[in-house]
């Protein structure tokens, strides 16, 4: 598997926000984009989501141009690629509910019908995916609870669990913990690097300097809509090219 | 209720005096005069809220999911509807279905039909404009996740209008609310019309309310009252548990 954008120019109403970004994210690798807030994170993520179609360049999935495949090769496409947003966004229903969400559009019409029969006589039983995926994030005691009633930081969890539970090849995470302790911090932390046990390619957008050293295999650098560096975490973090890699890296504004 | 009961309500036994019999024995339960104008009401207004409903969940939907040319016109015309008069909106029903207007050839005058229809023009604005509230007040963030999780627009609307439940059970609500306690046009294309054997053709509660006060049987008409609250209060009770029941699951 290998998810690919290059070129990639976008803009909001003439505003240009990602000038020229190449980034690729291959199987099992955890790519941490970083970056002060406001230089293009969520978009670029949102773009390689295939939620919004990017003004110039071409975000390529194992070879295929995302934007002139078909539109049900695009969800198919789509749906071997799972995203986790700043806020957790869980569905007003229980845990087990929500992280079966995926699983459950992936279902014909028939099935999902059959099985919504099947759950108002009585209970179905909790799917092994989505057990597996609450026990990747520590939770799988709550699969029965009201999601609402979860604090944020397990609500962050739910929500990585959600994706993890219809088995993406490529997991995009914006900013997954900037409103958490550091426990949930942890836990999430812990989970994305068994993810990409899972042969799975995670991309991480994060403003967290020491997060990314911490999770990730690559690291590229994102400020004012370019990527100014890019590679292996170690090298980036050491022995940057660019100044305002290491300023940043520094703590220092660089914006 | 027994003749002796009825004789301790003073001042109402004025009544005995005028030949109409003691109160409460001409009392029409046993005619099926109530029953038959409390099925006609449910009928009339159950099946004008559920066409509203049908017509102004997808309008909702769409207005508040898209942006396009003339939002906010839509948006003021579907709030400025909520206020249309009863009675001008029966007028003009009536005026269509009669032998001058376009729908004449169907002979809808005086019909349960006709009284749907002022109904469902009655309901739809209400229905719609407190759907298109509860589908907005949900998060886009929620869109997103569903989206991202692989929905198609289908299933994100889907999962919409499950969020949106209380809200849209509220616009039923509203809708139902409006339809059945109406009097304005059920009266002008109805006709409030009770057969000689006392089954109501058209009569509804409202409009028999307003003919028993009219002609001074409060005690009937306080009876109809009684029910057309509870009616209300029951459906409403209904509604909101189907949406309870969708909570968890």
């Amino acid at each position: 598997m290998s998810l690919r954008a290059a070129g990639i120019e976008h803009g909001y109403d003439g505003t240009p926000v990602l000038q020229g970004v190449s980034l690729n994210i291959d199987a099992g690798e955890v790519v941490g984009i970083v970056g002060p807030s406001g230089v293009g994170k969520t978009t670029l993520l949102r773009i390689l989501a295939l939620f919004e179609r990017q003004d110039e360049g071409t975000v390529t999935y194992d070879g295929t141009d995302v934007w002139t495949a078909t539109e049900s090769e695009r969800l198919a496409l789509r749906r071997r690629i799972g995203m986790v947003f700043q806020d957790a966004s869980l569905f007003d229903a229980s845990v087990s509910r929500n992280v079966a969400y995926g699983l459950r559009v992936r279902r014909s019409w028939r099935e999902r019908l059959r099985s919504s029969v099947r759950g108002a006589v009585r209970k179905n039983g909790t799917p092994d995916a989505v057990r597996e995926a609450l026990d990747v994030v520590g939770l799988s005691d709550k699969t029965d609870q009201h999601a609402p009633s979860l604090s944020g930081g397990e609500a962050q969890r739910v929500s990585f669990a959600r994706a993890l539970a219809y088995d993406p090849d490529v997991l995009l995470l914006d900013e997954p913990t900037s409103d958490l302790d550091p426990r949930n911090t942890s836990v999430l932390e812990d989970a994305v690097l068994a993810a990409s046990d899972r042969n799975i390619g995670v991309a991480v957008a994060t403003h967290d300097m020491h997060q990314a050293r911490r999770i990730a295999d690559r690291v590229a650098v994102l400020l004012d809509g370019r990527i100014i560096e890019v590679g292996p975490t170690e090298q980036v973090f050491e022995n940057p090219d660019d100044i305002r890699t290491a300023k940043f890296v520094d703590g220092e504004l660089v914006y | 209720m027994s003749v002796e009961a009825a004789v301790d309500i003073g001042p109402l036994i004025v009544d005995l005096s005028v030949g109409r019999g003691p109160l409460f024995a001409d009392f029409p339960f046993e005619s099926q005069y109530v029953t038959s104008i409390i099925r006609v009401s449910l009928y009339v207004s159950g099946i004008a809220v559920f066409l509203s409903t049908l017509v102004s969940l997808p309008i909702a939907l769409v207005v508040g999911f898209t942006d396009f040319i003339g939002k906010r016109l839509v948006t003021a015309v579907i709030n400025t509807g909520m206020g249309f008069p009863s009675v001008v909106v029966g007028l003009v029903v009536l005026f269509t279905v009669s032998n001058q207007g376009p729908l004449g050839h169907l002979n809808l005058v005086f019909t349960k039909e006709a009284m749907i229809i002022s109904q469902v023009i009655l309901a739809t604005p209400p229905i719609t404009g407190i759907s298109l509230a509860a589908v907005s007040s949900v998060d886009e963030s929620v869109r997103d996740a569903a989206y991202a999780m692989g929905g198609t627009r289908l299933d994100v609307a889907l999962v919409v209008v499950k969020e949106a439940r209380y809200g849209l059970a509220t616009a039923v609500l509203a809708g139902f609310g409006r339809a059945i306690s109406e009097v304005g046009s059920v009266l002008i294309v109805g006709g409030n019309i009770a057969g000689a054997n006392g089954i109501s053709k058209t009569r509804t509660l409202t409009t028999a309310i307003r003919q028993e006060a009219r002609q001074g049987r409060y005690d009937t008409a306080m009876v109809l009252g009684a029910v057309l609250l509870v009616l209300v209060l029951v459906v409403n009770a209904l509604v909101m548990r189907l949406g309870d029941g969708g909570t968890v699951r």
